[in-house]
């Protein structure tokens, strides 16, 4: 084989090898506003009573899935995309259910308990292959300001919905099957039992707080008063 | 004779409808389904203990045996409690089958089957409400989900059919 012969193959390599790499690129979905679905809660989820309730305030969600493409949610089809990140969706999703039930703080300086999020999942995940499989899992770290003191409370939320063969189909059913997986992980946050022992272990109330204090004071005055009789 | 028959053919219909909401009315107020653990030796992919508990709420959510469905580690009123239920369970045996034989001999050789036991109790005092065992089997070319959906379908059958038969004793 001449130099120019084994030139003109490696050239011709290469050439496919740019095709083949072009033509991946294209069959890469992008976002556009036809395959783009909105995820929020329809409503507040109710969340349990806290007598008197704290006042929580999201600080930080962070992304723990590990997804290259958080926002892609189906890849087949042309793909299926999130309007918005899936954390900026989490934080709006318990935020809104905290202040339906009162329990979001003005700012963070005024909250009792500061709440640290980590998804590690949002989005479908692989089922049987007849329906849609959605799973949305996180962690939050409750924290005491005061004191510093944390707990950790972890949350998740499944939902299965039918599947599609029409594409348009296929996108409004992911939407409803996501919007349920949320609505799900934010019950399970909101009503679990682990919030409730973050609650307690890591706040009191001001009024027992005031009260003990008070009871405290009387205490040291009856003892002062019996040292002066003595 | 039409007026007869369209009258009767009405009562009918009044009557199936109201012995299907009698079927349909729920006794529990709630209904928890914990993560199914699996015992020693049983190799399942850990996404499918994830699929089979989504899975088994959807079921008991299908079948309306309680008017809530809660999800794991969620808190229940204290009034409630004595008409809420918990599931637990553990899965005793998987077997992952053979293609080979299920092609070869047939006649149910070499399927896939996956054994389960679940625990249904009350939450207030954790009395057993029922014990159920179902063993599943399923053609080992399907996705052990596939299986997962099955295994849930026939718990809660079965889960309905215990309760109601304590209930009428």
């Amino acid at each position: 084989m001449t130099p120019a012969r084994k030139l003109c193959a490696v050239l011709f390599a290469a050439g496919l090898s740019l095709v083949l790499v072009a033509r991946t690129a294209a069959d890469e979905p992008k976002p556009t506003p036809e395959n783009t679905i909105s995820v929020r809660l329809a409503e507040p989820v109710p969340a349990q009573k806290f007598e008197p309730g704290p006042k929580f305030w999201i600080t930080d969600v962070t992304d723990r899935s590990g997804n290259p493409q958080p926002m892609l949610v189906l890849k087949d089809r042309g793909g299926v995309f999130l309007d918005r990140e899936p954390t900026v969706i989490l934080r709006e999703a318990l935020n809104d259910s905290l202040k339906s039930a009162n329990l979001l703080a003005a700012d963070a300086g005024s909250a009792d308990l500061a709440v640290r999020l980590y998804l590690f999942h949002f989005g479908l995940a692989p089922g049987s292959g007849l329906d849609l499989f959605s799973k949305v899992e996180f962690s939050a770290m409750v924290k005491n300001p005061k004191t510093g003191e944390s707990q950790e409370v972890k949350a998740a939320g499944t939902s299965i919905g039918k599947g599609a063969f029409r594409k348009k189909n296929i996108q409004k059913n992911v939407e409803e099957n996501l919007q349920e997986a949320l609505k799900d992980a934010t019950r399970n946050f909101l009503r679990g039992v682990q919030l409730k022992q973050a609650v307690n272990g890591l706040w009191k109330a001001p009024e027992k707080a005031t009260a003990a204090s008070g009871t405290s004071d009387r205490r040291k005055l009856d003892r002062a008063s019996l040292r002066m009789t003595n | 004779m039409q007026i007869r028959i369209s009258v009767i053919a009405l009562a009918l219909t009044l009557l199936a409808g109201t012995a299907r909401a009698k079927d349909e009315v729920s006794h529990l107020k709630s209904v928890e389904a914990k993560h199914f653990k699996a015992a020693e030796g049983v190799e399942l992919s850990p996404a499918f203990a994830d699929y089979f508990y989504a899975e088994l709420r959807n079921e008991l959510t299908k079948s309306k045996l309680a008017a809530d469905v809660i999800g794991e580690g969620e808190a229940v009123d204290d009034a409630d409690a004595a008409k809420s239920a918990v599931i637990t369970g553990t899965i005793v045996e998987y077997k992952k089958g053979s293609l080979v034989k299920a092609q070869l001999i047939g006649f149910g050789a070499g399927m896939r089957s996956l054994k389960m036991d679940a625990d249904v109790v009350r939450r207030s005092d954790t009395q057993n409400l029922c014990v159920l065992h179902v063993h599943v089997k399923v053609d080992p070319r399907w996705n052990e989900k596939v299986m997962a959906k099955a295994a849930a379908k026939q718990i809660v059958n079965e889960m309905k059919k215990a309760l109601k038969e304590g209930k009428s004793s």
